[in-house]
């Protein structure tokens, strides 16, 4: 008798709960739960890092902060395919009520690590979260996995290019053929290339060490070189400045921080928005708010104008206002990285 | 619990990898970079047959035989055109790298909607319930423990005994009237064909190809090999070959005790020091038994 009297008490208390648990989370106080999650980030690298950074800042926009009530596992891979394998599995394993990934190898990994958990996946930094088979065909989540994708906007580069240098033929593009992100890219430059009356040439390398070579070639052959969001070739970036400066072709870059660093102008992402965003889409999965595979991925929003003013000074370009004016952000220096 | 199921995976997924370098590496005396590119390639004929519809257990003999032929090349390369070791592994590991970015057809390609060894609708009435967390362990565990066991088969036939002289003693196997090139060239292939498929079970594990998986495979292998032996002079029952999966095993737990505990920048830093406390406590007990030569 008196068990039963305590059962009907535990279960009444325990619905109570349940539903001051639910008016809480849809209310905006989340403040009273705390949040375990795991990042996977594929390598150390400046646009990766600022993923994670804007992840955590757009979290912290939701409520949902580190020290407070967020423990954050950060696990970096080192570009390596045997690590990253062990990092996914051990994130996965059940502990953490989320996995932020960044890059697309990493977003797999993890995808794969986390299917028998259930543990939702956010990813950022995936181009083509549908050639990665991170979403089907119509761009819905194949399970708990949603995030951005960091697609460039080639189209407004290529017209970018034209207003900025009309007489120009020939656009060179260096890549790495193992990174498929930039492999996708390039076949979209050769396919809206002629609509904009250029030419793409393009050189692929499979490691840093190739670089100088390429760029040689390259710079023989163009008019101006464009950058895509190649991780080996941006980390290279100031090498490769250095020799077109002085074969005086312009580079086009492919997002802010490497208008910074001193590529001409980008219509390109900013990544610690695009991690903003992300973070934002992995605040509402942890709140309840809705569930990772019912959130189709997310693109940036619009694409920015960034110009180094500087730059296209030393080259004798002038940037009309009209152009300028559109500008997110235009700078005046170049700042080593 | 997971964590110790985990390394045991992508241990014995490794550690099939690890045997065939210790064919080349502890056997021949020879250091093989085709490892780098033939993981890969396993990979990558894995992924292009499942995608083509290909039963997924038939990808594991096609893998060791498209090793098994990389192997071969390294080989003649090697025997027939006197190109010294190192480098005809590497001019073959560079070749691989376009042949398998052409065998996929691109860098990397997914394979969540195929079934695999692992899941497919066999297996998930096979391992329900209970045993559905340990079904990627056994799997794998199952075709490590097969190649491990056709591999010390193999060595005890007249073809392994010379395989194993070459190493030692070359003159001795000229001495047989043997060529010892044929045979350097049979243990190429061999050791490549068991790397291929280790890539191939790599793939289907994590279900995806990705042309830079094999990048530094030959350093893991080398290490688990190392450990391996070590272990072999402290705990002479093991067996070399079970003594080298087990040295994967323990290379791939210094890796995860690195990744899990340490923060990112040290991960490498600290696996290279669990790396050394693990050798020196395995060397430490075997100055007795010195140079214990070869195999």
């Amino acid at each position: 008798m008196k068990k039963k009297t305590v059962a009907t008490f535990l279960v009444v208390a325990a619905l109570v709960g349940s539903m001051v648990g639910c008016a809480k989370t849809e209310g905006k106080d989340a403040n009273k739960e705390s949040y375990t999650i795991g990042i996977a980030q594929f390598a150390e690298h400046a646009s990766l890092d600022n993923c994670r950074e804007g992840f955590i800042e757009g979290l912290k926009s939701e409520g949902i902060e580190e020290g407070k009530n967020l423990k954050i596992e950060y696990k970096n891979a080192a570009a390596d395919a045997a690590t990253n394998a062990q990092i996914s599995d051990s994130l996965a394993s059940g502990k953490n009520d989320l996995i932020c990934a960044i890059a697309t190898p990493t977003a797999q990994s993890t995808f794969n690590a986390a299917i028998d958990s259930d543990t939702p996946v956010i990813y950022t930094a995936v181009t083509d979260p549908i050639a990665a088979e991170l979403a089907d065909k119509e761009g819905n989540p194949v399970g708990e996995v949603t995030g951005t994708s960091d697609k460039l906007p080639i189209e407004a580069q290529l017209k970018m290019i034209r207003e900025i240098m009309p007489e120009a033929k020939k656009i060179g593009i260096m890549y790495t053929t193992s990174e498929a992100n930039s492999v996708s890219a390039i076949k979209e430059y050769k396919k809206l290339a002629p609509k904009y009356d250029f030419e793409i040439k393009e050189a692929g390398i499979t490691n840093t060490s190739e670089i100088p070579m390429a760029l040689q070639t390259l710079l023989e052959s163009s008019d101006c070189l464009t950058n895509l969001t190649d991780n080996t070739v941006v980390s290279s970036l100031p090498t490769i400045l250095d020799k077109a400066n002085e074969k005086k072709i312009p580079v086009f870059g492919s997002e802010v921080e490497q208008i910074k660093m001193g590529c001409l102008a980008a219509e390109g992402i900013d990544y610690i928005a695009l991690g903003k965003q992300t973070g934002q889409m992995a605040a509402k999965v942890l709140k309840g708010e809705t569930k990772a595979s019912e959130m189709p991925y997310e693109t940036i929003t619009e694409p920015g104008f960034y110009v180094n003013l500087k730059v296209a000074e030393d080259f004798g370009i002038t940037i009309s206002d009209e152009l300028k004016n559109t500008a997110v952000e235009s700078f005046t220096e170049v700042t080593a990285n | 619990m997971s964590f110790l199921i985990m390394v045991l995976e992508q241990g014995l997924i490794y550690g099939i990898m690890a045997l065939g370098v210790y064919i080349t590496y502890k056997i021949l005396d020879f250091p093989d970079l085709t490892v780098d590119g033939c993981f890969p390639l396993g990979a990558a004929v894995t992924a292009a047959l499942i995608t083509k519809g290909m039963n997924p257990y038939l990808t594991l003999p096609i893998s060791f035989l498209v090793g098994m032929i990389a192997g071969t090349l390294t080989g003649l390369i090697h025997v027939k055109a006197k190109v010294r070791d190192l480098l005809s592994g590497i001019i073959m590991m560079t070749a691989l790298w376009s042949i398998n970015l052409f065998i996929a057809g691109t860098s990397n390609v997914p394979l969540f909607s195929k079934d695999s060894i692992f899941k497919n609708s066999v297996m998930d009435q096979v391992f329900a319930g209970g045993l559905k967390r340990y079904r990627t362990l056994i799997i794998v565990a199952i075709i490590a423990i097969i190649a491990k066991v056709l591999l010390d088969l193999y060595l005890k036939t007249k073809s392994g005994f010379l395989l194993r002289a070459v190493g030692d003693n070359d003159t001795l196997v000229k001495s047989l009237a043997k060529d010892d090139g044929n045979v350097k060239i049979l243990g190429l292939a061999i050791a490549n064909g068991l790397v291929a498929l280790s890539g191939c079970l790599f793939a289907q594990e994590e279900r995806v190809f990705e042309i830079s998986s094999g990048t530094g495979a030959i350093v893991i292998g080398i290490a688990s090999v190392i450990i391996g032996t070590s272990l072999m002079k402290k705990f002479h029952f093991l067996g070399t070959t079970l003594a080298v999966l087990i040295g994967s095993i323990f290379y791939k737990a210094c890796v995860a005790v690195a990744t899990n505990w340490a923060p990112p920048w040290a991960v490498k830093g600290t696996t290279a020091v669990i790396f050394l406390i693990i050798l020196i406590v395995a060397e430490s007990g075997k100055a007795k038994v010195k140079k214990h030569a070869g195999a």
